[in-house]
């Protein structure tokens, strides 16, 4: 009778390493391949070219940066420094408004994304990015 | 003589219970936290933005090199193939989004033409990279 106990006990033992071995496989694999250095970014809406429905004037600050990276908000030249400001006193008047910036191809890149960061800062929730044609 | 015998083989035993517990709740936090981003192939110095966050799914990257050019999956690309590979990147992941990577000294029309057709492909969360000021 005690042999019998003693020979089932064995028995229900399952042998894990190989499992053991898959395991630590899977582990290594997962350790190596993962990143987890995240992009940091701006999120910024460009109007679809289909016919949207047509945005009141009103409702819109545009922003124009010209191709020498001068800045002009309602054909006024301005600083880049001055552009929080007066986008704030703009969205002061029409709270609803989006900033639309309506950039030259030939600007840089960075420069848009510091006026659309100082836009952001102004507390424009809705930016959006155009080019001139 | 017998005895002491088993005793030293029961010994010898270690108990890997609790090595494979911390082994399987490490592969599980890798398996969950890894995302399998594809490197663009260039490093652009990206513009500083007070309002940059963490793009959360930010897994598809697309690059543009102060020369202008498009860098993808560690290659140029032309920009009539960026809606293709949008377009199979987006298949493969489809809750992922699309942050651009473009350098400070890079023309706004050519991250632009990239965003319309990032559109195109019909992804609508795209984003532009930036570093923390």
């Amino acid at each position: 009778m005690r042999r019998r106990f003693t020979k089932k006990q064995e028995a229900s033992e399952i042998n894990i390493t190989p499992m053991l071995d898959i395991v630590f496989i899977m582990l290594i694999f997962f350790i190596v391949t993962t990143s987890f250095v995240k992009e940091i970014s701006i999120d910024v809406n460009r109007p679809t070219k289909s016919p949207i429905k047509e945005q009141k004037k009103s409702e819109v600050i545009s922003v124009r940066i010209s191709s020498e990276g001068q800045i002009f908000i309602q054909d006024r030249l301005i600083n880049l420094d001055a552009v929080r400001a007066n986008i704030e006193s703009n969205l002061a008047l029409k709270p609803q408004a989006s900033v639309v910036v309506v950039s030259d191809r030939e600007a840089d890149a960075g420069f848009l994304v510091k006026v659309i960061d100082q836009s952001r800062l102004a507390g424009a929730s809705n930016v959006s990015i155009a080019a001139q044609k | 003589m017998l005895r002491r015998r088993k005793r030293i083989e029961e010994d010898s035993e270690i108990n890997i219970t609790p090595m494979m517990d911390i082994v399987f709740i490490m592969l599980i936090f890798f398996i969950v936290t890894t995302s399998f981003i594809k490197e663009t192939g260039i490093d652009p110095s990206r513009p500083e933005a007070e309002t940059a966050r963490r793009a959360e799914r930010g897994n598809i990257l697309i690059a543009v090199s102060p020369n202008d050019q498009i860098w993808m999956n560690k290659g140029p690309i032309e920009l009539e193939m960026v809606r293709i590979l949008m377009e199979s990147a987006h298949s493969e992941n489809p809750e992922s989004s699309v942050v651009v990577v473009a350098d400070e000294l890079a023309s706004t029309g050519l991250v632009i033409d990239i965003m319309d057709q990032i559109r195109l492909s019909g992804i609508s969360k795209v984003s532009l990279s930036a570093k923390e000021k």
